[in-house]
């Protein structure tokens, strides 16, 4: 059994409540880094766990928090970004519905170590009974004094508030959460400024993921070092991962990062195997954005290596024979599956989600959603495979935001190692249908 | 520091925090880097993404695309702007961007004129891969509105409209709706132009790369023979305009991106208002009143009869019988011929102009703070400064390309509002005060204490720079602050915070209007302005001053010519026999020393019968001036008055003799704006037929009368007064260039963007202190009409409305409307559109009421745009005291709900 950190407690009976979670030694973190530590000792140990971004980028948290800017009179917020929205993952909703009050205990942490007085956790909206589960125990908390004037007499004032987004995709990127929490249309802004210099209200802001803000309460709790003796290289501590998809036990795991994908995939610890007895055709490893994997390149890199549940195992070979830790949305493929299709789905969702402020991105992700609907229809033709590559070239990197690249990687990924698939669509529209690539007639599609 | 990137390999300097397109831009052509969301006068936007670069940290290093737009250059990178892979994402982006825009460019507007189809050329798109897909041609054209329109089919959803509504108007009328490939300009709530908040100052339009947004005159693709620049001739911010002519007739007007005063923008009235110029109405033929009729005759007729009847009534009763008003919207050289025929040809100083019923306290009281009364400063400090102080100004109406300005400002920093309505800067601004009309110099008089109080002067500008600071620091600090709280009306807490807002920023800026100076105490107020701006040293640098915003085009120029009774043209004084013999050695006669009637006396003077003859040029005093009916008792006791206008106003009815002028567009000369900055105005089109300028006409009475007067040309005309007006010694005709000069201009031809840097005009600043009085006015009819009615302008309109009314403007405002707090409202059971009747001792007038908060109860405002409501005929004939201003702001009045109906004219 691997090390539990995040969901160690969310066993417990009732850990909801502030009553058990406390009794449970929740809260002792604030205790701890309110009456022991300065702002700068509660950074210094975060930088030495090497606790990475849990969103999905990876950038060093520690690295993150120093960047702030701290010009005088200005003041700065801490934001959580809850809008958990990429297909295939649902990691953070589990730790906020089970075990609340270690968000809210890493959220005072880290507002502390920033040195901000105001904080919000901007939530998708489709969550809306976790923003009732989150108010609830802010309340509390506040009545327990954990927020408010003068925490624990310590001097330090901190409030925190719950805003919910309107379901957008676009709002999970940090600049476009920043804009929709002003209260505006949310577009990405033009970076820089960063965030760090000029972000909420344009003051200097930091936005961590659910899941890297309650990996705090255990840094503070048993120190920085601690922390970095689990995992493995670059990639310390515990990663929560939403394994989804063609497997025997779909779920939330956390797991010490460094273990085999094997082992995740096959172990009756994690995802238990393919379902059904059916063979492993692809996998996604990190949320819809990431690159595909073909089954050869899952569990053994294209050196040969066995590939490793790390950000750096995962990416090896690039996008070449790689893909990214991302999300943790582990999305898992077998034979049956049709990667025409699935890729399509994915397209119409970045489609349907594009802001609509760059054009590649506008435009690009709408003719992907058209030009691989055709394909999956049967009415593709060869160039609409070229077609495809070049579009999503044209919108990888050149985009905003993030969401550009994320809209292209699939496409591409898909197109790099199921060609033959593709190209079979073309040229068999017919024979697709009997057969386990799951062509299916436009009539049921559009049911 | 000097930096070096790399451009293609060549190297070049840039400087820190420069974006890699403007870098590009500072050496190559404008359109190097081919883009679609960048526009000149808009913040950098990123969404095209066809401005992208490729860039290598060295030479043959790692390249990576970015957008040139927003990225900023790095000391020693690489910069590749046409490699294969760029040139390659530029293509196939705006091929993305032709799937949904339809190609029917032949029939398209802007066809040859369209951004998109320029740089679809230039990435040298042949076809478009994508077959036909889901679109937005079907997308309903909007023609809703009498300037703006839409045709949303070509939108490429580049932002550069909301973009200008946002950044330049500051209107945020333009958003964008629905995501992704179903986003969607919309105005307002998803309304058409009409019925949205739009102000139609048409910036989207220009903005607009393709035609997705326009204006009914197609103002970006209008075919043209030519294009001439000239200046506005509305307000006095001076804007700049781009006129395109066809066939002698006017097309469109564009507003240029280098012009120093408008950087591309203006309002609804400088880019849309002006089809009045050929306006069936305009008077073509000059007229003479015959057995009670006006009846058409030749200028020589005229002018004859003109000449005549002046010879009689100046042999008979002598030269102080005639009088003029010159017109602050003629140029400089019509003025300073119009005075130098009363001074020089009549022999009178009987010339005043309009100057007088609106700056002419600022002219009085900064001459005797400063020794100049024109603005200290230049509207473009605005972004040089750490808050603004706007004293009885709605900018955002009278001056809207300074307003939006100022509005821009109000939105990132602290602007303090002193006006008894809650206009749209009082809106935005970080401190309201809210004061009785009439109390300026009580307000002004409680931040002045608060300043002393706080001890928060600037001891070392004082000690150096000033003077009388002793006695006025005495009188400040013995005010009864309760008391002044009490008659204002506005919260002490409040103005105190105010007034150590205004004295601890670092550079505080200060704008005045009429809400300043048409008042009893309208010279105090002025020189409490500039005792504010003086104690906490706010004089002499780049972003403070004192800032009147003159109200009209060429205000300010009216009397720098010297159309005043007591200063000759260049302000000098001609009591002085020094001046009065340069005065006479100049033009050559002997001039009279007596000082002349200002306008509110020359009215008494004709009804006690002292006047006999008047010439207006371009003045309609019957509408404009105050207690409209003594102005009509007074003009028909006259013998002889004579008109120059364009059309028949309510004064041109009274008129002996009327003189058909050219307007704006059909002459040349200059036009000095509120900062001071003389413009060339380019004759555009030739005078309608039958008309003449009004220099020309002011000339040819010159001549008639006897006197040798070359020909109206304005570069001649500009020799003379360069060697009359001192600080017009440098102007030249051809060394004015496109953005003209702001005086003092030396005669080596440079000028002056700031002035009293080093001393004052009059050497030391002069402390001034005034005492609060209320206006007889509301002493004396306050218990009958207990109402205070104040006047103003509306953004669409103009003055009397002469030219605006004849334009669409009329659909969008087509009348008067009174301002009624809800309270007085529901007191007098008064609905929204009600007719109104408003008394004053003078009159009554019906008016359309519009209930609103804008307004504070017992307070009521209203405009004088249409001349069917009169709303002269209640304001009063009280005047400044000392520069005989006319109280326009403060009127006593009751009001109860008319019996009349609602009459659209």
């Amino acid at each position: 059994m691997g090390r539990k950190i995040l969901l160690e407690k969310t066993g417990i009976e009732n850990i909801n409540t502030y009553e058990v979670y406390r009794r449970e030694g929740g809260y002792s973190a604030v205790e701890k880094a309110l009456k022991k530590m300065t702002p700068e000792e509660v950074v210094e140990e975060v930088k030495k766990s090497g606790l990475r971004g849990r969103g999905g980028a990876g950038f060093p948290a520690g690295m993150k928090w120093s960047f702030i800017a701290k010009p005088e009179g200005v003041p700065r917020y801490l934001l959580c970004n809850a809008d958990e929205s990429e297909p295939g993952t649902f990691k953070d909703r589990f730790l906020m519905e089970k075990i609340p009050h270690l968000l809210i205990e890493g959220m005072i942490l880290s507002s502390y170590a920033l040195g901000c007085n105001t904080s919000y956790i901007y939530i998708r909206g489709e969550y809306m009974w976790i923003l009732r589960i989150l108010e609830k125990a802010l309340e509390e908390a506040r009545q327990n004094g954990w927020l408010g004037k003068n925490i624990l007499k310590s001097g330090y004032d901190l409030e925190i508030y719950v805003s919910p987004g309107a379901g957008a995709y676009i709002c999970g990127e940090e600049t476009a959460l920043i804009e929709s929490l002003e209260g505006k249309r949310g577009n990405p802004r033009m970076k820089p400024p960063f965030p760090a210099v000029k972000g909420l209200w344009q003051s200097p802001t930091v936005v961590n993921n659910v899941e890297t803000i309650s990996s705090v309460v255990s840094i503070v709790n048993n120190g920085g070092e601690q922390y970095a003796s689990i995992g493995l290289g670059k990639s310390t501590g515990t990663k929560l991962i939403s394994a989804c998809g063609n497997i025997r036990k779909p779920g939330v795991y956390e797991i010490e990062l460094g273990i085999s994908v094997e082992e995740f995939l096959y172990s009756d610890e994690y995802c238990g195997g393919i379902n059904n007895g059916k063979r492993l055709k692809a996998c996604i490893p990190g949320g819809s954005s990431v690159p595909i994997l073909p089954h050869y390149l899952v569990t053994k890199t294209a050196n040969g290596e066995q590939r490793l549940m790390t950000y750096e195992s995962l990416a090896d070979g690039g996008f070449a024979t790689g893909s990214m830790l991302g999300s943790g949305g582990f999305i898992v493929f077998d034979e049956d599956q049709c990667i025409v299709r699935n890729t399509w789905n994915f397209s119409r969702f970045y489609h349907h989600e594009s802001c609509g402020q760059c054009s590649p991105c506008r435009e690009g992700t709408g003719w992907m959603d058209k030009v691989l609907k055709r394909i999956e229809y049967g009415k593709g033709n060869m160039h609409d495979i070229d077609l495809l590559v070049s579009i999503s070239k044209n919108i990888e990197g050149n985009t905003i935001c993030p969401l550009g690249d994320a809209a292209a990687w699939p496409v591409a990924s898909a197109i790099r190692h199921f060609r033959e698939e593709f190209e079979w669509h073309i040229k068999e529209p017919v024979k697709c249908l009997e057969t386990n690539y799951g062509l299916v007639k436009e009539t049921e599609l559009e049911a | 520091m000097i930096k070096t990137a790399f451009i293609n390999n060549i190297p070049f300097n840039f400087s820190e925090g420069e974006m890699i397109l403007s870098f590009v831009r500072k050496y190559f052509e404008k359109d190097y880097i081919p883009t679609l969301c960048d526009a000149q006068n808009l913040e950098p936007f990123g969404s095209c993404r066809v401005c992208t670069v490729e860039v290598a940290l060295q030479k043959n290093g790692n390249t990576k695309t970015v957008a040139s737009c927003h990225t900023p250059v790095i000391e020693g990178s690489y910069i590749y702007t046409h490699s294969e892979k760029v040139n390659k994402i530029r293509k196939n982006i705006v091929e993305l961007v032709l799937t949904d825009h339809p190609l029917d460019c032949l029939t398209c507007e802007v066809n040859n004129n369209c951004e998109l189809q320029t740089v679809a050329a230039k990435v040298g798109i042949r076809d478009v891969r994508y077959p036909e897909g889901k679109n937005h041609f079907d997308r309903k054209k909007d023609l809703s509105h009498p300037f703006m329109t839409s045709d949303l089919a070509k939108c490429i959803n580049c932002f550069r409209c909301i973009r200008a509504c946002d950044e330049v108007q500051g209107e945020m009328v333009l958003s964008m709706a629905g995501r992704g490939f179903d986003s969607q300009i919309i105005k307002s709530n998803n309304n058409n132009f009409f019925e949205s908040d739009c102000v139609s100052c048409g910036a989207c339009a220009q903005a607009c790369p393709t035609s997705a947004i326009s204006d009914v005159f197609e103002s970006k693709s209008v075919i043209y023979d030519k294009k001439v620049r000239t200046v506005c001739t509305y307000c006095g911010v001076g804007c700049n305009l781009d006129v395109a002519v066809s066939n002698g007739n006017v097309k469109s007007i564009q507003a240029p991106y280098d012009a120093e005063v408008n950087n591309g923008h203006t309002c609804i009235k400088g880019r849309f208002a002006f089809t009045f110029y050929n306006h069936p109405d305009r008077l073509k033929t000059p007229l003479i009143r015959k057995n009670g009729e006006l009846t058409p005759a030749t200028w020589d007729e005229a002018y004859d009869f003109i000449a005549e009847k002046i010879n009689e009534i100046k042999s008979k009763y002598g030269p102080d019988y005639i009088s003029g008003i010159s017109s602050a919207r003629c140029t400089n050289e019509e003025n300073y011929f119009m005075q130098k025929l009363f001074r020089a040809v009549i022999g009178t100083n009987n010339i005043d102009s309009c100057a007088r019923v609106c700056h002419s306290p600022t002219a009085t009281g900064m001459q005797r703070t400063f020794g100049t009364g024109a603005a200290t400063n230049s509207i473009d400090e605005i972004n040089n400064t750490d808050l603004i102080l706007v004293t009885g100004a709605n900018p955002t109406n009278a001056h809207p390309v300074t307003g939006a300005k100022l509005k821009q400002f109000a939105m990132k920093k602290p602007m303090i509002v002193i006006d008894p309505r809650k206009t749209e800067l009082a809106r935005y601004a970080k401190y309201h005060l809210q004061l009785k009309p009439g109390t300026n110099v009580a307000v002004l008089n409680m931040m002045l204490y608060y300043i002393v109080e706080e001890g928060l002067e600037d001891i070392e500008f004082i000690k150096n720079r000033t003077e009388g600071y002793d006695e006025f620091k005495n009188h400040i600090l013995n005010q009864n602050i309760n008391e002044l709280e009490k008659i204002s009306g506005v919260n002490k807490e409040l103005v105190k915070q105010a007034a150590i807002a205004y004295a601890k920023a670092e550079k505080a800026m200060s704008f005045h209007g009429l809400g300043v100076t048409e008042h009893l105490q309208g010279t105090y107020s002025v020189m409490l302005l500039s005792d504010l701006a003086m104690i906490t040293g706010n004089i002499g640098k780049k972003g403070v001053g004192v800032n009147p915003l003159r109200g009209q085009n060429n205000v300010q120029g009216a009397a720098d010519m010297g159309c005043q009774p007591h200063q000759g043209a260049g302000y000098l004084d001609f009591t002085k026999p020094e001046i009065h013999n340069l005065y006479e050695e100049f033009y050559g006669v002997k001039l009279s020393q007596k000082i002349g009637y200002k306008i509110p006396e020359m009215f008494e003077a004709m009804v006690e019968g002292k006047l006999k003859a008047m010439i207006l040029m371009g003045e309609d005093v019957v509408q404009t001036d105050p207690n409209s009916n003594f102005v009509i008792e007074a003009l028909s006791k006259l013998e002889l008055l004579v008109v120059n206008e364009i059309f028949m106003t309510e004064t041109a009815k009274m008129a002996h003799v009327i003189l058909p002028a050219s307007s704006f567009l059909e002459k040349s000369g200059t036009f000095t704006n509120g900062e001071r900055r003389i413009q060339r105005v380019n004759a555009v089109v030739d005078p309608i037929e039958g008309t003449k300028p009004d220099g020309q006409i002011v000339i040819d009475i010159i001549n008639k009368l006897g006197y040798k007067q070359a020909d109206y040309n304005p570069e001649t005309a500009l020799e003379e007064i360069s060697k009359i007006v001192p600080f017009f010694a440098g102007v030249k005709w051809n060394e004015l260039g496109i953005n003209g000069k702001q005086w003092p201009v030396m005669p080596d031809g440079s000028d002056t963007k700031i002035l009293h840097k080093e001393t004052f005009k009059r050497g030391k600043g002069k402390f001034q202190t005034a005492t609060w009085h209320e206006s007889p006015e509301i002493t004396e009819n306050k218990k009958d009409f207990p109402y205070i009615l104040t006047t103003n302008r509306e953004l669409e309109h103009y003055n009397s409305g002469t030219m605006t009314r004849r334009t669409n403007i009329s659909q969008i405002v087509p009348d008067d409307v009174l301002l009624i707090n809800p309270v007085d409202a529901k007191k007098h059971f008064i609905a929204e559109g009600d007719m109104v009747c408003v008394m004053s001792v003078r009159g009554k007038i019906d008016v359309k009421a519009h209930i609103t908060d804008e307004v504070e109860p017992g307070i009521l405002s209203s405009t004088f745009h249409f001349p069917l409501v009169k709303m002269n005929v209640l304001t009063s004939e009280i005047s400044d005291t000392e520069a005989l201003c006319p109280e326009y702001k403060v009127v006593s009045v009751n009001i109860r709900k008319s019996k009349g109906v609602y009459q659209n004219v």
